[in-house]
């Protein structure tokens, strides 16, 4: 992949847009937002299915419920705000009225991660991921950049099932090959390697593809389906390298990186096993996410001294 | 306000002592329950499911406070939603019948149990299903929860005149009375402000709560709230305002004893 060519594109901009072309075909899809409409990108939405959106203001555990008592009466309903605020102040109203009551909500919650920047540790929300696996009956979902997120909505709209899916605030480089496609449970190599696995989801993943890593084998690997994950492409990529690092823009606690150890220690597979994460702290502003990354062990630097570790190891 | 007693005239009065029997046989079976909240809301319920003024298979039903399920299981059983027999099968393991009210069971269309839910799901419902009328039923103590308050508002804002909330309001909870733990002072008057029309009613009185649900049915742009002052543990004396009959654990022989002798009675 040429990193020359690699535009920066908003996946929230990419899923507004989306989900505009959506409802112009399914007169059942509606919005249930929680008071950021300016900062989703919804106004257009807004104004053009004026009926369909539904603004409880910035009070979430109602707004998850109106959203499941919606969905009982056949539409497809999306519940839009941060991630800081929905799935997290709502989470008890999610397992209830959601989960326990068999309604297929698709729960978007933007603003996630380190890169929402400036906004500090109310707003940098790095636990949804860990919140939402717990849940029965939960998918979870993080598209790896813009164009992964126009393949995937329409998929996930469709689907039966509730789902949580999780956007960045910031334009971010687009690197999902326009040839692959997108499906629940599955997992994409975004470049085939022979020496270290490198597991990860969302914008977090697009730094492996700079110059830096083009002297390393590495199997790259998107798991933008958290939930049901892909363990098949997973643990037959280990089964090769025999090195796995995962990395993600969460916490360590209850991410993807416990899922992964759990898989390959289940599995009986032996692997050198590395995860990169926020490590039980809280996070902090900065006006570049580049500063949070390389502060919490997640930029470039940190990947490749894990990189030379799991190499060095014998 | 006065509590009168039950109309015993009224022809829903037989049904009112039957389900309240089996409600403390549910209850004495499990080996516990939510006993002195079902006997405050089962007049409610034997009203919505037996006046005639709504239609259940059309209409909707949201029990908000999923502990109340024992008077809800018994009306449902007595509707032939469930078998009767099956009411001793209350809160065992592998029972279609949940300590809380669940999908599990026939009749029921919102599991619940954490409370301050429903009625935010109800107004959901108002929402895709504006010809339909939607009863919702809480509690007072279950308006500590914040969530129902922004429910409250979000029905006013929709204009929901397809949305009816039951409060029984039986001046208890789990904890004590809701004047001591956070008191609800003036409750009709609060509903007011927040756009909803109100009837205050004695919520045993059969006779009355037809009335409050045929008045809050004909609201068309207001969302409207019943609050029916009931009695916690209604029926039996020794229960009747004692926070400690909001949930019991098994009966001692004698106290069950005394409290079907009682209900026979009643």
């Amino acid at each position: 992949m040429n990193s020359k060519n690699i535009e920066n594109k908003s996946i929230r901009l990419a899923f507004a847009e989306t989900l505009f072309e959506l409802a112009v075909k399914n007169p059942h899809l509606f919005v249930v937002n929680m008071g950021m409409r300016p900062s989703l990108y919804l106004d257009k939405f807004a104004l053009r299915f004026k009926s369909r959106f539904i603004e409880c203001g910035v009070a979430e555990s109602n707004a998850a419920a109106v959203a499941a008592g919606l969905a009982a009466t056949g539409k497809t309903v999306f519940l839009t705000t941060f991630a800081c605020f929905s799935p997290s102040l709502n989470w008890a109203v999610i397992k209830q009225s959601i989960c326990y009551n068999q309604k297929n909500i698709k729960i978007v919650g933007f603003h996630a991660g380190l890169m929402s920047g400036d906004l500090g540790a109310t707003h940098q929300m790095l636990e949804d991921v860990a919140l939402m696996r717990a849940l029965p009956t939960m998918e979870v979902f993080a598209p790896l950049d813009a164009v992964e997120m126009v393949k995937m909505l329409p998929i996930i709209a469709h689907s039966s099932r509730p789902a949580y899916l999780r956007l960045p605030r910031i334009s971010t480089p687009t690197i999902f090959p326009s040839k692959l496609s997108f499906t629940i449970g599955k997992s994409q190599i975004l470049s085939a390697g022979k020496d270290v696995t490198i597991l990860g989801y969302g914008p977090v993943l697009t730094q492996l593809f700079a110059p830096d890593f083009k002297k390393y084998s590495l199997e790259i690997i998107n798991c933008s389906s958290l939930k049901p994950l892909d363990s098949e492409t997973i643990l037959k990529s280990i089964k090769k390298t025999g090195r796995c690092l995962v990395i993600e823009d969460h916490q360590k606690n209850g991410g993807l990186g416990d899922a992964v150890a759990n898989l390959i220690l289940s599995s009986g597979q032996k692997c050198k096993f590395l995860h990169l994460g926020v490590n039980d702290s809280f996070g902090q502003s900065a006006l570049n996410y580049f500063d949070l990354y390389h502060h919490y062990g997640l930029s470039p630097l940190n990947i490749i001294q894990s990189l030379k570790s799991l190499l060095s190891k014998k | 306000m006065i509590l009168l007693p039950a109309q015993k005239s009224h022809s829903l009065a037989p049904l009112s002592r039957q389900l309240r029997l089996d409600i403390l046989d549910m209850i004495n079976t499990a080996g516990g329950g939510h006993i002195g909240g079902s006997f405050s809301s089962i007049d409610i319920l034997i009203s919505l499911y037996n006046s005639g003024v709504f239609n259940f298979d059309k209409d909707h039903f949201i029990l908000s406070a999923g502990h109340l399920c024992p008077a809800l299981y018994a009306v449902l059983a007595y509707q032939g939603k469930i078998p009767r027999e099956e009411l001793l099968t209350y809160a065992q393991f592998g029972s279609r019948l949940q300590g809380h009210a669940s999908l599990d069971t026939p009749g029921v269309e919102y599991a619940s149990g954490s409370l301050g839910q429903g009625l935010s799901f109800s107004a959901g419902l108002a929402l895709g299903d504006k010809n339909r009328h939607i009863v919702c039923l809480t509690t007072d103590g279950e308006h500590n929860e914040g969530q129902v308050w922004e429910a409250i508002a979000f029905a006013n804002k929709y204009h929901q005149g397809n949305l009816i909330n039951i409060v029984d309001c039986n001046g208890y909870q789990l904890g004590g009375s809701t004047r001591d733990i956070m008191p609800l002072d003036e409750l009709a008057s609060k509903y007011l402000h927040f756009g909803w029309t109100v009837t205050t009613v004695d919520g045993h009185n059969f006779y009355d709560l037809e009335k409050a649900l045929k008045k809050a049915k004909s609201s068309t742009i207001y969302p409207a709230c019943i609050i029916a002052k009931t009695v916690m543990g209604r029926g039996v004396s020794f229960m009747e305002n004692k926070f400690e009959y909001h949930d019991v654990k098994k009966l001692p022989e004698d106290i069950y004893l005394a409290a079907k002798n009682e209900l026979q009675k009643y």
